[in-house]
């Protein structure tokens, strides 16, 4: 048996799934053994993603199975049609090793999780187990599923482990989120039972379900249906306000996982379920989406620019980032698209750094109030340098992570909507207002006290550099991640003129 | 069959009555209790009537059923009717309102 | 292969700014210092070993692929032709003693691992942008020059001021640099390429409005690294910075990005004669409104930055004008004789204890080495524009193309430009005179001068004043070198008589002299400076801080409170607190139902019970009736 077909039998995707759910029961197990269950943690994450980083490197090799890198199917609930199916392409593969990558710094970074730490990290690893779920599926029960899945424990890390107004922030995030799930899931079943009235087949499959037959009316209000829940965790404005709540609440493993993936899910939902199943409505909502994508941006700048706290700056700047986003994909064409996908690691790196920092400041200070921060280069340097790093790349400058994804967004969106990308491209003055004015209030100045803080950490220097790294090599050689995108963005959009 | 139907269909429904004035109407728990055991026969009379008129044994066996829980459920409620005098002091059933939403 | 080695001349320098990043503070300070002024000099002795490269049509090399998506596909690719290579030349020869000075200037600083790698780091950026193929790497350039330009002005971040002044300066570029963004996307829209070269070949398929628009947009980009009306008023700000910074970023090299940028441009932008028009109609109202608040300075670093924004303006005239050749002349003397003014300015504050005020300096002629003067003094000259100096010539091309231009309109630029000539040569004088004449003013106490400081001035000095030989006319025997070495990319010519030529030399001649005259009557002996409401305008700029502060700041902020506090939060956060607000108000009236009586339970239920048993009945009668 060669290698490669030895390695064809295993059952990769259901393993990125499987690995941290059993993670997430032993850490359960093990709950008053801290120690255990904070190195289990670590190693199932790290175990992830050295599977991701397998297939990545993998792709390829192994023959792909019906247009997918890797698929894998079995029966799962016969009666409704509901398979267990799980498939990656190009898109996917990025998003499960983004997921990887960051969780295992998220679990670095609660290393010191005081309150129940192995519940912690049970609820840490079921979560990624929901977010790789949804990355996976192909099988719309199966992605709602996970979808849920995702919800619950975000819930309880907010609600338990966060900072002053976490109820509130959890109690919010929850009903928003659960709000726009349940539209989707009616739309989801209501399609389940026109298309099997329709070809006398109930099922879920994604694949099938797209070859339904809709009027237009049934087509816009299915739709709907499902844009909410996708519109509510993109987010687009105006159904942000959870955010900025529930990212300045969470904990730092929760802000991570919620800007770097939660956010992402959203997104992807709509390239992989909304748009494909409904591609005349979508046709129709594209302006509309633009439309709100650039108010999003600059909502979100102008409100970045108002707060004081500088972890809200930052859930706002997210907001105003995946407006960007958004807008590429209502361009519909190829090298926005790309443009947008590649945003979306790039994204979470950098403002998943941006996040890690302000953490790792909180922990110094006690505060993320830019009027009692101040002059933090002289105290520590090199924590301020990297922070100065990631807010450069987040405010887009070329070398760096986030312009490489921009350039391609407005590069392609300038081709169908030029007034768009105009528009969208004095955002980026926007995100240098207000990154500079944070940059200027934290760092900058006579130091705020005559505290002495430490500088970064060796564990710290090990969460902080691979993300630098990344960073860096996102802007300067995005070519091995933009390779994986093209085949699967033609087919999406290749459906439809 | 001696009796018509109809007669017992009209006994029941006058026994269900009084156990529904009964229960509405009272305000001591054993009253009540009594009041839905009243209405409980008047619906077991209602099945042994039709038991009798389809000439079908399962109007008796769902009686014979029904006897078997009444019993049950009359001890249980009797114990916590006994347990709830003794804690409160009283078996006035709007004593007990703590149940409001 | 061997092309490929051009990347050593922009990666020598970036290569020692990530070595000094990660090992400067660790390394003895001689070699974090040799290692910065080692990868400039490296890159200077590179340039002029690969100098044959630029023959012909110059040399492409391409590194690595940078973005390929879908129709996009940019590489890092560098085009060395006979417009970049004299830039090249330019920027690393002037980098390299300006990194000597830096050397000097910085003895006490502790912090100088940053300080190099900045320095290195922008020397990359501004490579980056004069050999870039593309507009991408271009932009990369464009925008790395104002991180670098930002930190370093704001790099004694302690003080408040000069990292707000860093901050100000990044914005203000910044909104320059969307215009160059724009204009970027839609080249590429139009041409499907993001090659320079391949686009000035299109350019003449576009339609005019098309070229009109992109010229405008090219040139707010450049206004806004050029530091050009409307978007200059970050320049003088930016002397908040170390003055090795001042020199190299925001007078050699730096700020004459943007005229680089429309000369990279030439082919394109000079297709629009509306577009050539706005661009010298910039430079002209710039470099009259730089001149006026030159004027009324009191800081001697602030003097210099009004007179570069002022210098600059000339360099857009002369491309408004069409000649390239005579904006890039132009642009090489300012750089020499402005670094020069810039780096003595530097060792004259230093003389006077650290003292700005140029009325509270005087008699530094006498108080340091007298070279200092000497030298200073060559820069004034070049500036002023006294004839023989380089300055004297290159502006004199300047003036000559825009007094031979066809439009009528450019009359009036030629008159604004003499005018200018008249102030630039007053207040450098007046500068002169107030640093160097009379007695000391100034309480101060004299720091030492280090030789490294002093001895880089006089290369300047010497290239600054004998900077004319770069591209002297014909009509004093010149061979007009540098006009014919870009050849077809110098741009349009100007013919005119010799003998109108020759008046025109008379008139600059005059009018320097003239100025000169002005200011040795008015400040030979020191008189305190005016304080009327003329001069406190012409001090503030015009007051064009207020004006931006009133136009954009405000309304911005006001923007922000209202998006933030008006919609995000009362509006939407506010219409959902209404809508969970409604539902518990629901929710507690259904609750008065549920009293936790037994009784009302039973009632409800009895009731409930008639209501099903009527309702039955009244459907049975119904029916009977119906039979």
């Amino acid at each position: 048996m060669t290698l490669s077909a030895f390695l064809a039998q295993i059952p990769w995707l259901s393993l990125l799934i499987i690995l941290p759910l059993t993670g997430a029961l032993l850490c359960m197990l093990c709950d008053p053994r801290e120690r255990t269950s904070r190195w289990l943690a670590l190693v199932t994450t790290h175990l992830i993603l050295a599977i991701a980083i397998g297939l990545f490197l993998l792709q390829g090799q192994v023959s792909p199975e019906n247009g997918w890198l890797w698929y894998e199917d079995a029966a799962w609930i016969e009666r409704f049609g509901i398979r267990f199916t799980l498939a990656m392409d190009g898109i996917s593969l990025l998003l499960v090793l983004l997921t990887a990558f960051l969780q295992t710094v998220a679990v670095l970074m609660s290393w010191q999780t005081e309150r129940h730490p192995s519940m912690f990290f049970a609820l840490v690893l079921l979560l990624e187990a929901g977010i790789m779920g949804i990355f996976l599926a192909v099988d719309l029960v199966l992605f709602y599923m996970f979808w849920e899945i995702m919800i619950i424990p975000m819930f309880f890390l907010i609600g338990i482990w966060g900072h002053a107004r976490r109820r509130y922030a959890a109690l919010k995030f929850f009903l928003y989120t659960l709000a726009g799930s349940l539209t989707m899931l009616i739309a989801l079943i209501a399609l389940y039972l026109l298309h099997g009235e329709q070809t006398g087949s109930y099922t879920f499959a994604l694949a099938e379900l797209a070859q339904t037959q809709l009027t237009a009316g049934q087509e816009f209000w299915l739709f709907l249906g499902f844009m909410a829940a996708f519109a509510v965790k993109t987010p687009l404005v105006p159904f942000h306000t959870w955010l900025p709540d529930a990212h300045t609440e969470a904990p730092i493993a929760g802000t991570i996982d919620l800007t770097g993936l939660l956010l992402k899910t959203g997104v992807y939902g709509m390239i992989r379920v909304a748009f494909p199943l409904f591609p005349a409505a979508t046709r129709d909502a594209l302006p509309v989406l633009a439309f709100l994508a650039l108010v999003g941006i600059f909502h979100a700048a102008w409100s970045a620019y108002r707060q004081d706290d500088v972890k809200r700056l930052f859930a706002y700047a997210s907001i105003s980032h995946l407006g960007l986003v958004v807008l590429g994909l209502a361009a519909w064409q190829t090298t926005a698209w790309t443009g947008s996908l590649l945003l979306l690691p790039a994204h979470g790196i950098t403002t998943g750094g941006l996040f890690v920092i302000i953490a790792m400041i909180r922990r110094r200070t006690d505060t993320r109030s830019m009027r009692e921060l101040g002059g933090l280069w002289g105290k520590a340097p090199n924590l301020s340098a990297m922070f100065l790093l990631f807010a450069l790349a987040s405010l887009g400058l070329p070398g760096l992570a986030n312009f490489a994804g921009e350039i391609l967004v407005l590069l392609g969106t300038f081709q169908t909507q030029p007034v768009w990308a105009c528009l969208a491209f004095l955002g980026v003055v926007f995100a240098a207002a207000y990154m500079l004015r944070m940059v200027q209030n934290t760092l900058w100045g006579p130091p705020a006290d005559d505290r002495e803080i430490a500088d970064l950490t060796p564990r710290e220097w090990l969460i902080l550099l691979p993300m630098a790294i990344l960073t860096v090599w996102l802007g300067l050689y995005p070519a091995p991640f933009l390779a994986p995108l093209q085949e699967p963005v033609q087919l999406l959009l290749g459906g439809m003129p | 069959m001696i009796v018509p139907l109809a007669h017992v269909l009209a006994l029941a429904a006058a026994v269900f009555v009084l156990g529904l004035a009964c229960a509405v109407m009272r305000r001591q728990l054993i009253m009540i209790l009594i009041g839905v055991e009243i209405m409980l026969n008047a619906a077991a009379l209602v099945m042994v009537g039709a038991s009798a008129y389809w000439q079908q044994a399962d109007g008796q066996v769902m009686v014979v059923l029904l006897m078997a829980v009444t019993a049950s459920e009359v001890a249980v409620a009797l114990a916590m009717v006994f347990y709830l005098r003794h804690r409160q002091g009283t078996i006035e059933a709007d004593r007990f309102d703590r149940m409001q939403g | 292969m061997s092309e490929t080695l051009l990347f050593l001349i922009p990666l020598l320098p970036l290569s020692c700014a990530l070595a000094n990043l990660l090992f400067g503070m660790r390394l003895p300070r001689l070699f974090a210092e040799t290692l910065a002024v080692s990868g400039v000099a490296g890159a200077t002795l590179l340039t002029l070993l690969f100098w044959d490269y630029a023959a012909g049509e110059g040399t492409r090399a391409v590194l690595a692929t940078w973005l390929a998506s879908g129709d996009v596909n940019v590489a890092f690719a560098l085009h060395f032709d006979k417009l970049a290579a004299p830039m090249t030349l330019m920027v690393t020869g002037v980098a390299t003693l300006i990194h000597l000075y830096a050397v000097g200037y910085m003895r006490q600083e502790q912090d100088y691992a940053r300080f190099f790698t900045l320095l290195n780091l922008f020397v990359f950026a501004m490579l980056a942008i004069v050999l870039a193929d593309n507009l991408l790497v271009l932009f990369l350039g464009w925008e790395g020059v104002g991180l670098c330009s930002y930190a370093l002005i704001g790099f004694w971040y302690r003080d408040k001021n000069n990292a707000r002044a860093g901050t100000k300066a990044f914005l203000v570029t910044r909104v320059g640099d969307v215009f160059l963004g724009i204009a970027l996307l839609w080249l590429f829209a139009l041409t499907g390429t993001l090659s320079i070269s391949e686009i000035n070949a299109q350019a003449a398929a576009l339609a005019p409005g098309t070229v009109l628009a992109l010229t405008l947009l090219l040139l707010l980009g450049a206004c806004g690294k050029s530091a050009q009306l409307p978007l200059m008023t970050w320049l003088a700000d930016a002397m908040a910075g170390p003055t090795p910074v001042s020199a190299l970023i925001h007078a050699a090299t730096m700020v004459t990005a943007g005229v680089y940028l429309l000369c990279r441009l030439f082919p394109l932008v000079s297709l629009s004669a509306a577009g050539m028009t706005a661009i010298a109609a910039v430079g002209a109202l710039t470099a009259l409104y730089a001149a006026t608040c030159a004027m009324a300075q009191r800081e001697i670093k602030r003097v210099l930055a009004y007179s570069t924004m002022s210098q600059v303006g000339y360099m857009f005239m002369a491309v408004g004008a069409g000649t390239v050749s005579g904006a890039m002349f132009h642009l090489f003397t300012h750089a020499f004789f402005k670094a020069l003014l810039f780096m003595a300015a530097g060792c004259l504050i230093h003389l006077a204890g650290e003292e700005n005020d140029i009325f509270r300096m005087g008699g530094l002629a006498r108080r340091g080495p007298p070279e200092l003067f000497w030298v200073f003094l060559a820069g004034a000259v070049c500036l002023a524009g006294m004839p023989l100096t380089g300055g004297f010539f290159s502006k004199d091309a300047v003036l000559l193309a825009l007094f031979s231009h066809a439009d009528p309109v450019y009359r009036v630029f030629w008159l604004v430009g003499v005018l200018t000539a008249l102030l630039t040569a007053f207040y450098t004088f007046r500068l002169t005179y107030l640093v160097f004449a009379g007695e000391p003013r100034g309480a101060g106490h004299p720091h030492p001068v280090t030789w490294l400081m002093r001895w880089p001035l006089w290369p300047l000095a010497l290239i600054g004043l004998a900077g004319g030989i770069l591209n002297l006319p014909a009509l004093v025997g010149g061979s007009e070198r540098l006009q014919h070495w870009l050849g077809s990319l110098a741009g349009r010519q100007p013919s005119v008589s010799h003998q109108l030529e020759w008046q025109l030399i008379a008139l600059a001649a005059l009018l320097v002299l003239a100025g000169w005259a002005a200011a040795h009557w008015r400040y030979r002996a020191y008189r305190p400076p005016l304080d009327n409401r003329t001069a406190r305008f012409l001090l503030q700029g015009w007051r064009t801080d207020q004006l931006v502060d009133l136009v954009v700041v405000r309304p911005f902020d006001a923007m922000a409170r209202l998006i933030y506090i008006g919609a995000d939060r009362a509006l939407i956060d506010g219409t959902l607190k209404g809508l969970s607000h409604f539902t518990a108000t629901c929710g507690g009236m259904v609750r008065r139902l549920t009293t936790g009586r037994l009784s009302t339970y039973l009632s409800a239920f009895a009731w409930g019970f008639l209501l099903i048993l009527g309702w039955v009945l009244l459907a049975l009668v119904a029916r009977g009736g119906g039979h």
